[in-house]
């Protein structure tokens, strides 16, 4: 038996000048126009377009932003923090026209916000847990913090040290709520639940900014900043 | 025009990519020419049956349609309809082919938001895909909905360690399946990720997840005992991880009769295939075509220098473009 093996590999990568098998177009025209007619429809506008980065991004900031605003609206009060795990921000939008499809591409899961009171001392260990999440950093609105040795620090919850003996209101997603995204110290905990799926907050939140004239972009506030 | 195209594939692609692609082609055209001029109809039909080329994809997440056409990076990448159109240029000029997939099917677009994951079965089914594992994402219609969407799917999927006993999926998956293709007669077995803390419990219910190590050994042996020349796993686990986790690294380094791992999970466009050693000795490739349908990756093996009967297995393995 040879001791080498020759094996040879290629990439092909799938260009939009590739050509196509028009069977499979008109195998998906009817599943396409359906989606068109509900997926189509423009809520809004972006100018610059948003993307996706760690420790903080400009889609980011746009979904915590959008969770916070809507979680302290259907549950009808004050929210601390609003946390979206990185790798549920599932695409970026590019500017121009924002559609219900991209909505859904940006949040594909069936996920639902809810609320938990989590004393400081859990909130922190979210936060280092978010500090090691990847390259580390999570879409998060009403705290900001560094990350230094791949720990948390210099946390602010509105503006203020976090203490690790208070209690906060915090939006998560169930998913996340229930221990997903390896959050164990979140189980367990009771569950504020009104049956509101991110994705159709997201799409009520960027109604209500386009009804108000505004487009949907964000800025990088440092909010979580590498230190090391 | 060829410098508007080239323009066009510097702004879309990273650069290496459009380098290994020029590089590719010009090779491509120099082994056409030799080949018909130096090999007869004889020893074509004698290398065709010892040559098999594999086709793989992983997490395309329902990515039916390109890209949208929206200035994004990806914009009109993709699609099922220019990659069937690429299999079968591909199926034409080669006589074996393994068509195979390594999980996360659902997921991402919203047509599966829609539909629950019927039109992609129905497409790969269509593009002749010869077997799948499952990720993560595959469970996200719940357990109940991914055993329904398989009426749609005539390929098996594989995977050895989740047992499905007392749930929808009980003897509808399998662990591995032997395939003949030519002289060359392959097994292929599938391996799956901890699904505790990654998938909600009420979407996969009572699966219950298994060492991948100690299931894909057990599972290769299996194979290798039964005379298979190449073993190939479909792994959902991820190509590598910084803590340690259980990974397709760990798995090729750890395993014993493995050839190949088709790998997916952490989305990443491999360069060149990434090679290890494995318990034997022997060496091992791994190999992922980043996401959404935007590559398909094809390894090609040469078994005209084995006698029959002789597995793949090797100290080394040299890698050369196709």
């Amino acid at each position: 038996m040879p001791q080498t093996a020759v094996v040879e590999y290629k990439d092909y990568q799938i260009t939009k000048e590739a050509p196509v098998d028009s069977s499979f177009i008109r195998f998906l025209a009817p599943y396409g126009s359906v989606l068109k007619s509900s997926m189509g429809k423009v809520i809004g506008f972006s100018t610059e377009g948003l993307s996706l980065k760690q420790p903080e991004s400009t889609i980011g900031n746009f979904m915590a932003d959008a969770m916070k605003q809507q979680a302290e609206k259907h549950f009808n009060q004050k929210v601390d923090a609003a946390f979206v795990n990185y790798g549920g921000v599932r695409s970026n939008i590019s500017k121009g026209k924002l559609t219900v499809g991209m909505i859904f591409e940006l949040m594909p899961f069936d996920n639902l916000i809810v609320l938990q009171k989590l004393s400081g001392k859990v909130l922190m260990q979210l936060l280092d847990k978010i500090a090691v999440d990847v390259n580390g950093g999570w879409p998060m609105a009403g705290i900001t913090m560094e990350i230094k040795d791949k720990k948390a620090t210099h946390v602010l919850v509105n503006g203020q040290a976090l203490n690790t003996t208070n209690i906060y209101i915090v939006a998560n997603s169930d998913y996340v709520a229930n221990g997903g995204n390896d959050c164990a110290m979140l189980k367990g905990i009771a569950q504020m639940n009104k049956g509101i799926l991110l994705r159709d907050a997201l799409i009520e939140y960027v109604s209500w900014l386009t009804a108000n004239g505004k487009s949907i972009d964000a800025k990088i506030e440092n909010r979580t900043t590498n230190v090391n | 025009m060829a410098n508007q195209l080239m323009q066009k594939l510097k702004t879309e692609l990273p650069m290496s990519i459009n380098r290994r692609k020029f590089i590719n082609q010009t090779a491509i055209a120099g082994a056409a020419l030799l080949a018909s001029t130096l090999v007869t109809k004889e020893a074509h039909a004698e290398a065709a049956n010892n040559r098999l080329t594999i086709l793989h994809t992983n997490d395309v997440h329902s990515r039916l349609e390109p890209f949208p056409m929206d200035g994004g990076r990806n914009q009109g990448m993709g699609g099922v309809a220019a990659r069937a159109a690429l299999i079968a240029s591909i199926r034409k000029e080669t006589e074996h082919v393994l068509l195979l997939d390594a999980g996360d099917i659902f997921q991402g677009t919203p047509y599966f938001n829609m539909y629950q994951g019927e039109p992609e079965m129905k497409a790969m089914t269509m593009m002749g895909y010869d077997a799948a594992t499952m990720g993560n994402h595959d469970f996200d219609g719940g357990i109940e909905n991914f055993a329904t969407q398989l009426q749609h799917a005539s390929f098996p999927i594989l995977i050895c360690n989740y047992d499905f006993s007392n749930t929808p999926l009980e003897n509808k998956t399998a662990p591995y399946k032997i395939f003949q293709k030519g002289k060359i007669k392959i097994g292929i077995l599938g391996l799956g990720i901890e699904l505790e803390g990654l998938v909600p419990q009420n979407l996969y219910g009572k699966t219950i997840y298994q060492d991948p190590i100690l299931a894909a050994n057990k599972t290769a042996d299996i194979l290798k005992k039964q005379g298979c020349d190449l073993i190939i796993c479909l792994s959902h686990l991820g190509d590598k991880y910084d803590d340690g986790k259980i990974s397709d690294e760990i798995l090729a380094k750890e395993t014993e009769n493995i050839d190949l791992i088709l790998g997916g999970h952490t989305h990443r466009f491999f360069e060149i295939p990434r090679k290890y050693t494995n318990k034997k000795q022997n060496e091992v490739l791994v190999n992922q075509v980043g996401w959404a349908g935007i590559q398909l990756g094809r390894i090609d093996y040469d078994f005209s220098l084995y006698s029959a009967g002789k597995r793949v297995a090797s100290k080394s393995i040299l890698i050369r473009n196709k």
